[in-house]
């Protein structure tokens, strides 16, 4: 499966979440695929994903539909501290999807650890509720059955090195995203708690 | 009032929804406040909780704002060179406000041979990097720390981004080290 069609089954299934979704080429190709106001996309600090989705969670109703965190094994392994705090925090209502292609993507595909180190056991001995796939009807089962446990969940997507030909840069300005993100919090998926 | 208290009181009337603390020896007093305020105990309360790492603190704490409240950092001032990409790239470039509490380092009272290398320049290089920064030290009572610890926080919600109060506990009752 190559990144954009595992982006392609995230987009769909997750159209209710709050996504906050690491830099470069996967938020490229994840706005090229489907943008949307529920998307938050971190456009450089690399490894913040899985802290912003952390805080996003704490933040906000347990109830509504978890915070989906969207991340790769490189931006993971600059900060892999999410993993211990996240299953130290444990949030009921946080995903976190690892996109892993082995390398460091958007920079060159120099490669990461995650050939030699298994990252979904070293989460799964943080804490969090694991699950892997490499296929997209794998993705689905997984996401889905992750969406009905009570600790933070980790979904490792084994995924091909490379990235889509011909996906625009994404030139947004920051506070443009933190507006339309913000306002969807406050006004579909907050005020959707409140009146169910 | 002692000064850890001042800041604990401060940041609380600042209306912080959460914080978040990397320890210290000198801020132990003030997360020992905010908690003992938070019906906690042993450094962990309902909105308070302890981080393993200053840009995680940002992350976590930044978000926060995203759902329209403000997240607080207590933390100690030599661990803004492992904040400064996230403090830069999150809530300074996304217009998110964020309060900073530190504790600083490396001037009077100092026994350590090396930390003033990375404290001493701190306000210098936040204010290169386009953050507020306000200092308080002995000259400035409890109440005065309490009310700028408050009025920070008021401070980066109206101005949209992070500020940083720095607090030197030489001669306040608070140790420095
Ligand atoms: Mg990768």
């Amino acid at each position: 499966m190559r990144r954009i069609e595992a982006l392609e089954v995230l987009a769909e299934l997750c159209g209710r979440h709050p996504v906050v979704v690491t830099c470069a080429a996967t938020s490229r190709e994840l706005a090229a695929v489907r943008d949307g106001d529920n998307h938050f996309y971190l456009l450089d600090a690399m490894g913040l994903v899985g802290s912003v989705a952390t805080g996003l969670a704490l933040g906000l109703d347990p109830d509504r539909p978890k915070v989906v965190g969207i991340e790769g094994d490189g931006s993971l392994l600059m900060n892999p501290n999410v993993l211990p705090t996240g299953g130290y925090l444990a949030p009921a209502n946080l995903l976190l999807v690892l996109l892993d292609n082995g390398v460091y993507g958007s920079t060159g595909a120099l490669p990461t650890y995650s050939s030699r180190v298994d990252v979904e056991a070293l989460a799964a001995a943080a804490g969090w509720t694991t699950r892997s796939t490499d296929t997209a009807d794998g993705l689905r089962t997984a996401f889905a059955d992750l969406l009905d446990v009570d600790e933070p969940a980790f979904l490792h997507v084994r995924i091909e090195p490379g990235n889509a030909p011909d996906v625009a840069k994404l030139l947004l300005d920051p506070v443009s995203l933190r507006d339309r993100f913000a306002r969807w919090l406050r006004e579909d998926h907050l005020a959707a708690g409140r009146n169910s | 009032m002692t000064y850890a208290k001042a800041v604990a009181d401060g940041i609380w009337a600042a209306n912080a929804a959460k914080v978040g603390y990397i320890p210290s020896v000198t801020v132990a007093p003030i997360i020992k406040a905010l908690v003992a305020s938070d019906g906690g105990s042993d450094g962990v309360s309902p909105r308070v909780t302890p981080l393993s790492r200053e840009e995680e603190a940002i992350g976590v704490l930044g978000a926060f704002a995203l759902t329209g409240a403000l997240g607080a950092v207590v933390m100690q001032d030599n661990g803004f060179g492992n904040a400064l990409t996230a403090l830069t790239t999150f809530p300074l470039s996304y217009h998110l406000p964020l309060l900073i509490f530190a504790n600083a380092r490396g001037g009077l009272g100092e026994y350590n041979s090396m930390i003033h290398s990375i404290s001493q320049p701190v306000p210098a290089v936040l204010r290169a990097f386009g953050v507020p920064v306000v200092e308080l030290d002995r000259r400035n009572d409890v109440d005065d720390w309490r009310d700028t610890v408050r009025e920070a926080g008021v401070h980066a919600v109206m101005t949209y981004r992070p500020v940083v109060v720095l607090g030197s506990f030489w001669n306040t009752d608070g140790m420095v080290a």
